[in-house]
């Protein structure tokens, strides 16, 4: 099989995975208790208005049109409209993604920076104090939970202190690149901008930050044992480009993978920090939709969700692919 | 049967969003079944009253008004209590020392009665729970939507913060027969667009809520109930007529609480989707930012009708996360907090900067027990229930003294309400008297409970349920469930598909006693746990006078 016909098939596998999701995410709404008729309608409506209510909202009709009617919709690009606000649902979905894909990014920038320096000393200072207080990190940071985290630091850093805003989102990424020709002063938008994004990006990112630690850590003491390290050794290399040269290089591999398939839990995982920190992004806006039942963005919010997973894991597949034929073969 | 009982009829087949026809035989006061228990209920609670024990019966003169009628309506709730009592609800706000501000009895923050304490106090954000379902003023029915669109928006009529009706829009409303009500339309009052306000608009905004071709389903349809639409009676005198089903006493309450008025041509001239992301009102603030479910903010209206707001603008963001309302209104992110937990109160009042305003809401709280279902059919073990409940205990434990004990469906200050009647007191002894003579001594009932829905829902539910449990001769439990759930039982318009006890709140925003009475406890009211031939006589009546508040 060839690398082109690889990756068709990969895609056909991604669109039919979409399907799949598109249809969970359909029928999970009529085994869901609740309905948004009671959203829309005051709770003491007559039930003649709620009536006109499923007619105008289209739930009067059987199971199999509402379903149909959907995917047709969809395949023109057309997610519905909210149900309580009328707005389309991919004008209310693609305007909060940036919110949260902002925050995974800066989440993964935060795990990176952290845990690559932390894994490595932790492997060359192996059964010394800098390894048992990175281990200790990584094993705290793996076990506590992020809402708790999140409201912890609020207290103490926004709170207590007044380092940094307690929630909200000052300004996205966009904002501040434009601030450079803007008329607010460049400096203040990209402070602001970042204050508010440092503890959500902290909470978020700890949990994986202490991930990857372990993973260096493990590649790390791996690769230190194989016989091209003592081979470089041999040959007069300093330790330093030993280690960050080679050593490192190699670890960093499984990491590159891993990083890029958790970017994708980290856009879906995000739900509980966006509430904690009222962050404008997709979590919050699911949240919403699952309490006041608006389907349409529900559904819209998981399909975006759904297939950015179905986008990456193929991107990782093909870069497998490229880096390792036999993938192909197999 | 004669013209004024068809009006009548239509109008109570309406009001209070009933679903069906009230038998008028209930006007004579007999007929239908005899679906309750042995209690008279002939003593009502007026003027001349002379107990308040639900076991003490007094014959009283039948009412002459409809207030009259309408504290007989609570007084027979009280004595045959399809409820158990609980409490009303307290609206509890942060409150920055920035601003000087008051908070309203029906919940709502208007921005316009805001007053700057300090300099940094002209810009004033506000932190709720939850943003907008958009921004169309009569396409929602619920207090998050209602603090933006208020902003922005104005009705015919308002309330004042005691709750009396005041005059914005209209300058003068009159009642012209039984089925016509006119207002006269404010003149000099311009849209944030510029556009002037006429008389058509008027008429277009209240015909797009109640009439579903003109505009959209509206969701304060039913609170509009029995009117039938409007015409502009005279452009010169800018007067606008509105034509009602039949005696509507509540019509001016309803104003005063919906219809906001919109521009008829900028309403046409726009869809749906728009009309939901942008505002084109006669308010004190016109809308200068909006991102959907993010934040909305507003700047002074400099050409208001009225004097300009005190302060420039006005900015309402979210946080569903009560402690980070709290923590906002701390770092001084926020200026007013609202809805803030119990649990949270003393982390605002040990601030310095921020305080707490606390004021008793429009919201009732109880348990409704089905009449139809053992052991709720009984009077007596309905009142059992209620002795057995320590309503003081909650409110001190569960609610911090956030609440206040009741003692009938009208809250206090309403139109209706019954001075007379006082809260249960706890007295188990007589509660397992009256489980005996019930006859259903050993019974086993269960608390349905809504989760997070009303503040402190579960724990009051468990309180109940652990105070019921400590009579001898009952066993109570409460059972969560998602408010969704709830209302999908409670909401069919079958009583049969409610649980036989369960947990609830309700607002009424237009202070009158038959926006409660008429819903939940009438045989028709769409979400009735109750049938009782003599109070739906005694709404009959009520709904067949004019109310003397307006």
């Amino acid at each position: 099989m060839g690398y082109g016909r690889f990756l068709l098939k990969r895609g056909v596998q991604g669109v039919g995975v979409v399907w799949g999701v598109v249809t969970v995410v359909f029928i999970l709404r009529f085994i869901t208790p609740g309905s948004p008729i009671d959203t829309v309608a005051p709770l003491d409506a007559s039930q003649e208005t709620r009536q006109r209510i499923a007619e105008d909202l289209g739930l009067d009709q059987p199971l199999y049109v509402q379903y149909l009617d959907y995917l047709w919709e969809l395949l023109q690009g057309n997610m519905g409209y909210s149900y309580i606000s009328s707005i389309p649902a991919s004008v209310q979905v693609f305007q909060k993604l940036p919110a949260t894909l902002e925050l995974a990014v800066a989440a993964s920038v935060v795990a990176v920076v952290i845990s690559i320096p932390l894994g490595v000393i932790s492997a060359t200072r192996r059964h010394q104090p800098a390894d048992y207080a990175a281990t200790s990190f990584s094993l705290l940071g793996i076990s506590t939970p992020n809402f708790w985290l999140g409201i912890m630091l609020v207290l103490v850093f926004a709170v207590e202190l007044n380092v940094f805003p307690t929630s909200g989102r000052a300004y996205g990424f966009m904002q501040s690149l434009a601030a450079i020709t803007g008329p607010e002063p460049f400096f203040t938008v990209v402070t602001a901008w970042l204050a508010s994004l440092f503890l959500p990006a902290i909470t978020l990112g700890t949990y994986f930050t202490a991930l990857i630690t372990r993973l260096v850590r493990s590649g790390m003491l791996d690769e230190l044992s194989e016989g091209y390290v003592r081979a470089t050794r041999a040959k007069g290399l300093p330790e330093t480009l030993v280690r960050y040269k080679h050593v490192l290089r190699n670890t960093l591999v499984p990491v590159v993978t891993v990083l890029g398939l958790q970017l994708g839990t980290l856009i879906g995982g995000a739900v509980i920090t966006e509430a904690v920190f009222a962050w404008p992004g997709l979590g919050t806006e699911i949240i919403r939709a699952i309490n006041a039942r608006d389907w349409p963005i529900l559904q819209g919010s998981l399909i975006v969700i759904g297939t950015g997973f179905v986008l990456l894991n193929i991107v990782v597949d093909a870069l497998y692919a490229y880096l390792d034929p036999r993938v192909i073969a197999e | 049967m004669s013209d004024q009982d068809t009006s009548r009829r239509r109008f109570l087949q309406a009001a209070g969003s009933a679903t069906a026809a009230v038998a008028l035989a209930g006007c004579s006061g007999n007929g239908g079944d005899p679906t309750e228990g042995t209690l008279t209920t002939s003593a009502g609670g007026d003027e001349t009253q002379t107990t308040t024990s639900p076991e003490e019966t007094t014959e009283r003169p039948e009412p002459d008004t409809r207030d009259g009628f309408l504290q007989r309506a609570n007084r027979h709730t009280h004595e045959q209590a399809p409820w158990v009592f609980l409490h009303r609800q307290y609206s509890v706000y942060g409150q920055s020392s920035d601003i000087e501000w008051q908070p309203r009895t029906d919940e709502r923050v208007a921005a316009y009665a805001i007053e700057p304490a300090t300099d940094a106090g002209d810009d004033v954000v506000m932190t709720q729970s939850q943003m907008d379902s958009g921004l169309d003023p009569q396409d929602h029915r619920e207090t998050p939507t209602d603090n933006i669109v208020l902003q922005a928006y104005e009705g015919l009529l308002e309330r004042d913060r005691e709750g009396a009706i005041v005059e914005t829009l209209a300058t003068d409303y009159e009642r012209l027969d039984e089925t016509t009500v006119q207002f006269t339309v404010r003149d000099n009052v311009s849209f944030h667009s510029g556009d002037s306000l006429t008389p058509e608009d008027v008429a277009f905004s209240i015909n797009r809520i109640v009439d579903s071709d003109v505009g959209i389903e509206s969701p304060q349809v039913d609170q509009l109930i029995g009117v039938e639409g409007a015409e502009v009676a005279s452009s010169d005198d800018r007067t606008v007529n509105v034509n009602l089903s039949g005696l509507n006493p509540i019509v001016f309450a309803s104003f005063a609480t919906y219809c906001d008025v919109m521009n008829k041509s900028w309403v046409e001239s726009n869809d749906q989707a728009y009309i939901n992301q942008n505002m084109d009102g006669t308010g004190p603030f016109e809308l200068s930012n909006y991102e959907q479910g993010v934040a909305v903010e507003f700047q002074r209206n400099d050409d208001y009708w009225d004097d300009p707001a005190a302060i420039s603008t006005f900015t309402i963001n979210s946080a569903s996360e009560s402690s980070t309302r709290v923590n906002r209104l701390l770092s001084d992110e926020t200026d007013i907090a609202v809805n803030v937990p119990p649990q949270e109160v003393s982390r605002v009042e040990n601030s310095d900067d921020a305080s707490i305003s606390a004021v008793p809401s429009t919201r009732v709280i109880f348990n409704a027990m089905r009449y139809d279902v053992e052991p709720f059919d009984s009077p007596a073990f309905r009142r059992a229930v209620n002795h057995a409940v320590d309503l003081d205990s909650i409110i001190e434990n569960v609610l911090q003294t956030f609440g206040s004990p009741t003692a009938q469906p009208t809250l206090e200050g309403f139109f209706g309400h019954n001075e007379d009647l006082d809260p249960y007191p706890r007295d188990l002894e007589r509660a397992e008297e009256l489980v005996e003579e019930s006859g259903y001594a050993g019974a086993e009932i269960e608390l349905v409970t809504p989760i997070g829905r009303y503040l402190k829902d579960v724990e009051i539910a468990q309180a109940v349920a652990s105070q019921v449990d400590e009579l001898s001769n009952v066993s109570a439990t409460a059972r969560q469930v998602e408010f969704s759930t709830l209302v999908s039982q409670v909401t069919t318009g079958n009583i049969e598909d409610k649980p036989d006890w369960y947990l609830l709140g309700w607002g009424n925003a237009t202070f009158d006693a038959i926006q409660t009475i008429q819903p939940l406890l009438a045989s028709d009211g769409a979400l009735t746990s109750y049938k009782n031939d003599e109070l739906d006589r005694l709404l009959d009546e009520a709904q067949s006078l004019p109310s003397e508040s307006n």
